[in-house]
């Protein structure tokens, strides 16, 4: 690794996001190789946090600064990914939080881990009623559909829209991921879901396990 | 109604062995938290209103409205499973976010909601914009309401009238997120939004409660706890205010105001991050902040079912004096009690009664009751607790058999409470036919 990815790396592990943002220009001014500027230094960063948070070193407000800097980094990085991929198909992935849920921190932080597995996801945003994750899939044909859920009384939605995917013959093809607090296995069990996502690692993991342990 | 100044000093007496008459509820808890002895652990009423709510099958859009609806709901269903106690709220955490402006989402069948995406603090200039809080605005008159019907229904309950502590006030104002980034990156904007919450918003609210004669408020903090913020976040910021706040109204109001309510609730959520040094700061910092300055261990909102429950007992004897333990708050999470069998639920109690009670000491508690948890979930554990807890505690606990609770479903059991009325007439309501903002 570079020292400027490595850098990088830091400054993304530290939460700064204006010296992450900053190091990726430079990088891709340098003309290093934008996948090897978002492994080695951004999803590197961000993988170190994850086990930061893991071991119990990094808390929520850690987390929350690293996947700003993050986010911050991958803004002039995205489309120079998207341009090197584009003669690979990706795969698809609609996300969005539950009607009457506001939460959105676990669910940005979801997207970052799919982004940096490939994922072309499109965020549904939040308070998300149930016709337009129904809609959005007919549209985006994903292959994977994401629901969110922060509070034990929203999550109870998710039930019905997958319920209504079924009825509407749309879930040939199509996984159902689960996640948020409220979640758990057996509630994903329940609904009909193919996958809970205990956090965004994990989400992350099990997503490519339903495509298949590839992507794109 | 029975004086609660008489149940506290029979609970006290009760606790020394001085055994005057039959525990009531108070009784017993005092009994249980300043004593060595008690007939039976109690069993603490939890935060149940949207619980209550669909108990009762009262409409959302009136019973977040409405003060008498919301006390005698909550009171009914109380009494209907047994607790000991109540903890009377409503959602607590919107009021003074509503009352200020607040984009909110209402629901036919669930409590208000701030909306985040459209959030009341984009910026450090609204801080000049917004406020001072108006006490006639949005609910904070039902909130005022809710205090006097408290002192009318239930004189010396544990129910003060909740309001949003500092940090989760400003989280509801600005979205957590961006209040996290306030706090790790500019520390003069983060000052500026503690004493906005603090002389802006909660002190009039406070000036208000004391005009209406309303003694003592409680200040919750569900975004202070762990992992949301560090212990060390907590005592930096969340600490110093609630005592600026708590000293300026007992100065200034004559009331207690006790802010930062469940700052420091060890609420980690994966069993593999469980950690004994972590749990024993962030216990040390709620006991800190325990109202009426009680010296307890509490288990909080957590998933304290996944919790080595040694480890609370082991915090109670370190911290304990003079050869005794801390009393313990032994708290069911509400997701257990919503995603249990009966048995299971029986099963976890069996075990905390023979770690936690045998020498008394315990509460039953459950950190908050999801709306759709189902009712025999919760009657069992009264059930449980009144049978497995009953001192002296049997020296075999697993010989002893909980059988199933045998109860009238809550309409039955309803016809003739003095709750009855104001309870079947909400149902009548429909949209429209009452002047509610929602």
């Amino acid at each position: 690794m570079t020292d400027q990815l490595a850098d990088l790396r830091k400054a993304i592990v530290e939460g700064d996001d204006t010296q992450a943002a900053k190091l990726v220009e430079a990088a891709l001014a340098q003309g290093l190789p934008p996948l090897d500027i978002l492994n080695q230094g951004v999803v590197a960063g961000i993988n170190k946090a994850g086990e930061l948070w893991a071991a119990n070193k990094y808390f929520l407000p850690d987390m929350i600064l690293a996947a700003d800097a993050f986010k911050a980094a991958m803004l002039p990085l995205e489309p120079r990914i998207k341009a090197s991929r584009s003669a690979q198909p990706t795969r698809k992935f609609v996300i969005g939080v539950v009607q009457g849920d506001m939460h959105d921190l676990g669910k940005s932080l979801v997207i970052a881990m799919l982004t940096s597995a490939g994922f072309e996801v499109i965020d549904l945003g939040i308070d998300v009623p149930k016709e337009k994750f129904v809609e959005a899939v007919k549209q985006f044909k994903p292959d994977i559909l994401g629901l969110g859920a922060y509070m034990s009384t929203t999550m109870l939605e998710m039930k019905d829209i997958i319920a209504e995917l079924g009825n509407q013959g749309l879930r040939k093809g199509l996984k159902v991921m689960v996640g948020g607090v409220p979640t758990s296995q057996e509630f994903a069990d329940e609904v009909g879901a193919d996958a809970w996502g205990k956090d965004a690692m994990l989400a992350m993991q099990k997503a490519l396990e339903l495509v298949g342990g590839r992507n794109g | 109604m029975a004086n609660p100044m008489f149940q506290m000093l029979q609970g006290i007496l009760y606790g020394k062995g001085l055994r005057i008459g039959h525990l009531s509820g108070l009784g017993r808890i005092i009994a249980a938290m300043t004593g060595d002895h008690v007939d039976v652990i109690p069993f603490g009423g939890p935060q149940i209103h949207d619980h209550a709510m669909t108990v009762a099958k009262v409409p959302a859009r009136l019973y977040y409205w409405n003060a008498e609806l919301l006390v005698d709901t909550q009171m009914a269903v109380d009494r209907w499973y047994g607790f000991d106690s109540d903890t009377i709220m409503a959602d607590a955490y919107n009021f003074e976010v509503e009352a200020m402006g607040a984009k909110m989402i209402y629901s036919d069948t669930a409590m208000p909601t701030v909306d985040v995406s459209h959030p009341l603090i984009k910026e450090p200039s609204d801080l000049d914009r917004i406020g001072p809080l108006d006490p006639s605005k949005g609910r904070i008159p039902m909130g005022i309401e809710i205090g006097q019907l408290l002192l009318k229904k239930a004189p010396g309950s544990f129910s003060p009238v909740f309001f949003c502590s500092h940090w989760s006030l400003i989280c509801q104002a600005m979205g957590y997120p961006k209040a996290v980034r306030a706090l790790k990156r500019d520390k003069a904007f983060a000052t500026s939004l503690f004493d906005w919450a603090n002389d802006q918003v909660l002190f009039p609210y406070m000036r208000a409660l004391a005009k209406a004669g309303i003694k003592n408020a409680s200040g919750a903090d569900a975004w202070a706890s762990f992992p949301d913020l560090t212990p060390e976040l907590v005592e930096e910021w969340v600490l110093p205010y609630a005592k600026r706040l708590g000293e300026r109204c007992k100065k200034e109001l004559k009331i207690t105001a006790g802010a930062g309510g469940g700052a420091g609730d060890y609420c980690e959520e994966d069993p593999a991050k469980f950690d004994k040094t972590i749990m024993f700061r962030c216990l040390t910092i709620m006991a800190k902040n325990f109202p009426m300055k009680m010296m307890v261990a509490p288990s909080g909102m957590g998933r304290t079912q996944d919790w080595d429950m040694t480890w609370l007992r082991d915090y109670a004897v370190q911290q304990g004096k003079t050869g005794h333990r801390l009393p313990i708050i032994a708290s069911l999470n509400g997701r257990f009690m919503r995603d249990s069998s009966p048995d299971q639920i029986v099963g976890k109690l069996r075990t905390w009664i023979d770690l936690l009670g045998r020498d008394g000491g315990m509460l039953v508690f459950i950190g908050n009751v999801p709306a759709d948890t189902p009712p025999v979930n919760i009657h069992m554990a009264v059930k449980a607790t009144r049978t497995l807890g009953k001192y002296p505690i049997a020296a075999d606990l697993s010989s002893i058999k909980v059988e199933p609770p045998t109860y009238q479903p809550f309409d039955e059991w309803l016809k003739g409470q003095p709750e009855a009325d104001t309870i079947l007439k909400a149902r009548e309501w429909k949209p429209g036919r009452t002047p509610v903002v929602a």
